[in-house]
């Protein structure tokens, strides 16, 4: 369990006593940036992954989020074992209509462009990401990260913030033998990480609180992706800066940067790093991780 | 050795041998104390105005000046207290004591041209700040609970991160760079309830001295400031019962003799109301605290003195029983003070103290406790050489053991497994020389040198990484990462995994023109060697201390300051001014998403870093009259940066790095460009007066997003350079009045008042901070402004007895 959340309930308490206004201000912009949303979730019950990439400018804070279309975008995988490459592959990407910017396999090229899940059956398979926006080409490399079943995910009575919470209590069993971290997605935009560091190898049971009341018969999907450390620490910041958790107990503001970097001026040669160009890089994230999904049923 | 110590020791020396004088002379030596309590009474001047010269008592109310034989007339004054002036002739050693009657007792209607409060302008000491307890608890405060560290924000050169803010930053230092003592105890944490109250009984403390600059040699282990606390020691004169009650908390002390003017207890009490936050919240939480202090005193005889003083003090903050939070500081402390000789002063102390931090979270099983213990030895010796020199010698050995938490599991079905954080362990010991020395009538100075020495000892478990380096830097993504070990060992408790070695010299000298002006100027060298791992603009409960060690290096301050003092119709008026400039190495910062809490390998987040701060002060004050208070300006900067380290050849690379923002200098949070506090105090006639503050600040750094983005659903505002906006400028007047009703019977010693006061009197809607976020409803985005207080009129009623 991760803890920075706790400066967070205490933040929320002072808030409580204290008085929040909607104000206008004028936010500062800089030129657009491109965004990456490139995490895949992985039903491996499924024949092929749902590869499925938008991609977007950043704009002003105030402002809309345009869509942008890329020049070309495509994601390799292999798997290599003691050296030598098992197996490997790539797909091709096409927007699925003009002006979405959302990018699946091109059903138009000449052989299918789908990745079957079984690439993702072995130990660690390695994706690729290859895009070009602009003039400027961008990579990302990430590995598949397996995760488990949700045991069960109960209603609970309990509250926390308020008497309208609603008390989720989830169940799920440690991947054995090895350092885990995880993503819950509690749905409506909710997220929670997590990592087993305090429950290496148990069965470990939460309860997670809505800070609202659903109708009766509700029906709430509750999913439980794998996360490796980095996409748990990208994960952890989204969450944070999305909640406007600034304040007195305000920490630092962190341009929340993802694995995805501009490749355009590496030449291996002259220029092997971006540290000469530190203001020039995309954000979002690209990510192939499993997931289980587990539905609750709200009663009363 | 380094250069500035070296040529210290000579001159040192040279003035010790010069003391070696062939005249008759004689010491005068005694205590003095408030006659009504045989409190010992601090920083009472004894003048000899005939030889324009004089000494002010110690902290334990001792003085010893020696003179050349003679007929002297000898003035003893202090602020509150009647002069008193006695012939004495020095044709041998001669111990005196002189007891002090309050000054109130005798005043009538009319009067009110008592003691001024002259500044020391022939003193080398700058930089220092005393707030009476009176003027303490006349300051208007929020919910009208008397409170230090409210106070201290009126002062030049000092701010706090706002009104629930813990601690205090002095001269754009940190909070966790000032060293707080109490009673020589260091407190970790000063603040009660996220910091709306801070952690000081103001009916059980005797003095509070805040030491900004030109810090003398005694005092080290922080590098902003010093903050000395002293306790009553209790009236050993007579019962007495003191107390209050208010809108926040009551209080209740009690304090008299065990044996009459030999021995004496204090014993106060102060604690919260329940579910202080309940009316104001709609859930089931409770929020309180408490603090107990007490004292025990026994004067064995003229020559030694010992003193029993311990404080415990406890918060609680339950939300539904789902989050359980207690946190609080303790400490016992043994002293001793002993006369060799009517010219040696000396204290012993012995201090245990102890920061308990403990969490409770139920809806994940899960219960946390956390800690430092420290076990404190100090000698402290007050050499009296002669009317023109002192000095102060000692030694000091502290012990530290960290506790970064335990962690259990809360109840026998949670999957949560029981795990102790390593703990850390260290051992600071320092020694210093501190002389005063006034060279000619006009000419004062202060010199001295602190040695210190800090040993990070062994632990149980310590990760190895590669190319020693705990945080790797990706050239690509320019982020910086937590390395993953590449081997743990076990040094074992008998090692020192790293030490540090360090000569703070400290230097100040005051040339005064004439009676009334004086510039002074000072130099201070200090070292810290513990840090408080805080990523949030201001302390919450839940930072951790760490000693500094393999991969974290002390906090090294360089501190000078220079200013003018001028005493203005006969001190009636006094005017303070300094400009000071101060640089710190190996300021800590994190990396982005640092996660501090519960971290076992805190070394994976941590950068050495610098700051530095430079600004002018102005304190302006009348002494004298009914209407006294006091203007403070202060015009400062403070900032700080954390560039890249040297680069590293790896794989037959050299790696380079962009540093945490970019390496660029960016504010720190207590960046206030302006600072001016105002406050007054009238008294209309022995029933009614009057107080009130103005203060004004420009609005503290802060980050407006340069812009947005989606990742799966959520609205992500992304930030651009740190700290390059401001939040709107705050500002707030207070007022209150105090009601002393007449005494029907003036026989009876009951004494009480009714303190009304009015925080915020226009209701300003001060911004504690702006947040940018996505509404839920409506999807918009939208900047909310969050203000802490607006107005907040409350009562309290104060007695004694």
């Amino acid at each position: 369990m991760r803890l920075t959340g706790l400066t967070y309930i205490i933040l929320t308490m002072l808030i409580f006593t204290s008085c929040e206004e909607v104000i206008e201000v004028e936010t500062p912009s800089e030129s657009p940036r491109l965004i990456v949303e490139g995490l895949i979730r992985v039903d491996q019950s499924e024949p092929f992954l749902p590869v499925r990439i938008k991609v977007s400018l950043t704009d002003n804070f105030f402002g809309e989020i345009p869509v942008t279309n890329l020049d070309n975008i495509l994601i390799s995988y292999q798997e290599i074992e003691d050296g030598v490459i098992s197996f490997s592959g790539s797909s091709t990407l096409a927007e699925i209509a003009p002006g979405t910017g959302i990018y699946e396999p091109d059903p138009d090229f000449f052989d299918d462009q789908r990745i079957p899940t079984v690439v993702t059956f072995a130990e660690e398979t390695v994706f690729n990401l290859l895009i070009s926006h602009q003039g400027r080409r961008y990579f990302a490399e990430t590995r598949y990260v397996s995760s488990v079943p949700i045991i069960s995910a109960q209603q609970g009575n309990a509250t926390f913030f308020g008497e309208d919470d609603t008390e989720i209590i989830v169940l799920f069993a440690d991947q054995p033998n090895k350092d885990n971290n995880y993503i819950f997605d509690f749905a409506f935009n909710e997220y929670l990480v997590t990592s087993d560091e305090f429950y290496k190898d148990q069965l470990f049971q939460f309860s997670y609180f809505y800070d609202r009341q659903f109708e009766p018969d509700t029906e709430i999907e509750i999913t439980l992706m794998g996360a490796d450390r980095n996409f748990y620490n990208y994960m952890d910041q989204v969450i944070e800066q999305s909640e406007a958790s600034q304040g007195v107990f305000q920490t630092p503001v962190a341009t929340v940067r993802g694995n995805i970097f501009d490749i355009t001026d590496l030449d291996n040669n002259q220029v092997v790093d971006n540290t000469g160009r530190p203001e020039l890089f995309p954000l979002g994230y690209f990510a192939v991780v499993q997931e289980y999904r587990q539905k609750v049923t709200i009663r009363e | 050795m380094s250069r500035p110590a070296r040529h210290l020791l000579v001159p040192i020396l040279i003035f010790f041998l010069f003391q070696v004088q062939a005249q008759q002379r004689y010491t005068l030596s005694g205590t003095i104390t408030d006659s009504s309590s045989n409190e010992n009474l601090i920083g009472v001047s004894l003048l000899i105005p005939e030889l324009r010269t004089g000494v002010t008592t110690n902290e334990y109310g001792f003085y010893s000046i020696t003179l050349a034989e003679g007929e002297y007339e000898i003035l003893v004054t202090s602020l509150g207290f009647q002069d008193i002036i006695r012939t004495i002739s020095l044709n041998q050693n001669q111990k005196i004591n002189f007891q002090m009657a309050e000054e109130a007792e005798q005043l009538e209607e009319v009067v009110v041209t008592d003691k001024t409060k002259k500044i020391d302008i022939r003193k080398p000491q700058m930089s220092v700040n005393t707030l009476s307890v009176q003027t303490i608890k006349d300051i208007p405060v929020v919910l009208g609970e008397a409170d230090v560290i409210k106070s201290l924000v009126l002062l030049p050169g000092v701010t706090s991160a706002g009104e629930a803010s813990s601690g205090f930053n002095v001269r754009g230092g940190a909070a966790d760079q000032n060293l707080i003592l109490l009673d020589e105890a260091i407190i970790f944490n000063s603040s009660h309830l996220f910091g709306f109250f801070s952690v000081f009984n103001p009916d059980a403390i005797k003095d509070v001295k805040l030491y900004k600059g030109g810090i003398p040699a005694r005092y080290g282990g922080r590098v902003s400031s010093v903050l000395e606390i002293y306790q009553k020691e209790g009236n050993s004169k007579e019962f007495k019962m003191s107390g209050g009650i208010g809108a926040v908390a009551s209080r209740l002390l009690a304090e008299g003799p065990i044996v009459k003017d030999k021995a004496s207890f204090l014993i106060g009490g102060r604690a919260s109301y329940a579910q202080l936050f309940l009316p104001l919240i709609d859930i089931d939480n409770a929020a309180s605290f408490y603090d107990l202090n007490t004292k025990l005193n026994y004067k064995i005889n003229d020559n030694n003195n010992i003193y029993l003083s311990g404080y415990f003090g406890r918060d609680k903050f339950n939300v539904n029983e789902q989050f359980v939070n207690i946190y609080g500081n303790a400490f016992v402390n043994f002293r001793w003070n002993h006369l060799f000789s009517n010219k040696l002063f000396s204290n012993l102390s012995l201090i245990y103290s102890d920061y308990y931090y403990g969490l409770e979270l139920d809806f994940v099983g899960f219960r946390w406790n956390s800690g430092i213990q420290n076990f404190n030895v100090k000698y402290d010796l007050k050499h009296y050489l002669g009317d023109n020199l002192q000095m102060n010698y000692g030694i000091n050995n502290i012990y530290y053991i960290f506790n970064p938490g335990k962690i259990e599991p809360n109840n026998p079905d949670s999957g949560i497994l029981e795990d102790q954080l390593t703990k850390k362990y260290a051992n600071e010991a320092a020694a210093y020389v501190d002389v005063e020395h006034k060279i000619t009538d006009n000419l004062s100075l202060g010199y001295g040198l602190r040695v210190s020495h800090f040993a990070r000892l062994g632990q149980d478990e310590l990760y190895v990484y590669e190319n020693d380096q705990p945080v790797v830097f990706d050239p690509f993504q320019l982020v910086y990462q937590e390395a993953t070990p590449i081997d743990t060992i076990n040094p074992g408790r008998g090692s020192t995994l790293k030490d540090f070695f360090n000569f703070e010299p400290r230097v100040s000298v005051a040339y005064a023109f004439n009676d009334d002006n004086s510039v002074k100027a000072s130099y201070n060298r200090m070292a810290q060697y513990l840090h408080l791992l805080s990523n949030t603009s201001s302390p919450t409960p839940l930072d951790v201390w760490t000693p500094s060690g393999p991969w974290v290096d002390p906090q090294l301050l360089n501190q000078y300051a220079l200013g003018y003092f001028r005493n203005i119709k006969e001190g009636a008026y006094s005017l303070e001014t300094e400009v000071f400039y101060k640089d710190i190495e190996n300021r800590i910062d994190y990396i982005d998403g640092a996660n501090l809490i519960a971290n076992n390998a805190i070394e994976q987040v941590i950068l050495n870093g610098e700051a530095q701060a430079y600004g002018f002060e102005l304190l302006f004050r009348k002494n004298e009259g009914r209407l006294r208070g006091w203007l403070a300006y202060t015009l400062s900067r403070s900032e700080q940066r954390t560039p890249g380290r040297p680069p590293v050849v790896d794989n037959g690379r050299s790696n380079l790095e962009t540093g945490i923002n970019f390496g660029e200098w960016y504010s720190t949070p207590y960046d206030k460009t302006h600072d001016i506090a105002l406050y007054g105090s009238y008294e209309i006639n022995k029933k009614w007066r009057f107080n009130t503050n103005f203060i004004y600040q420009t609005g503290q750094p802060t980050n407006y997003p340069v812009g947005q983005f989606e990742f799966e659903g959520l609205v992500v505002p992304f930030y651009g350079l740190r700290n390059k906006e401001r939040l709107p400028d705050y500002h707030r007047l207070d007022i209150a009045a105090t009601l002393t009703p007449r005494k029907k019977n003036p026989e009876t010693s009951w004494k009480s008042e009714w303190v009304f006061s009015v925080y915020n009197i226009y209701n300003r809607m001060n911004a504690a901070s702006i947040n940018f976020r996505q509404n839920e409803d409506t999807g918009a985005n939208e900047a909310i402004k969050t203000s802490i207080f607006g107005i907040v009129p409350s009562v309290t009623y104060n007695f004694s007895f």
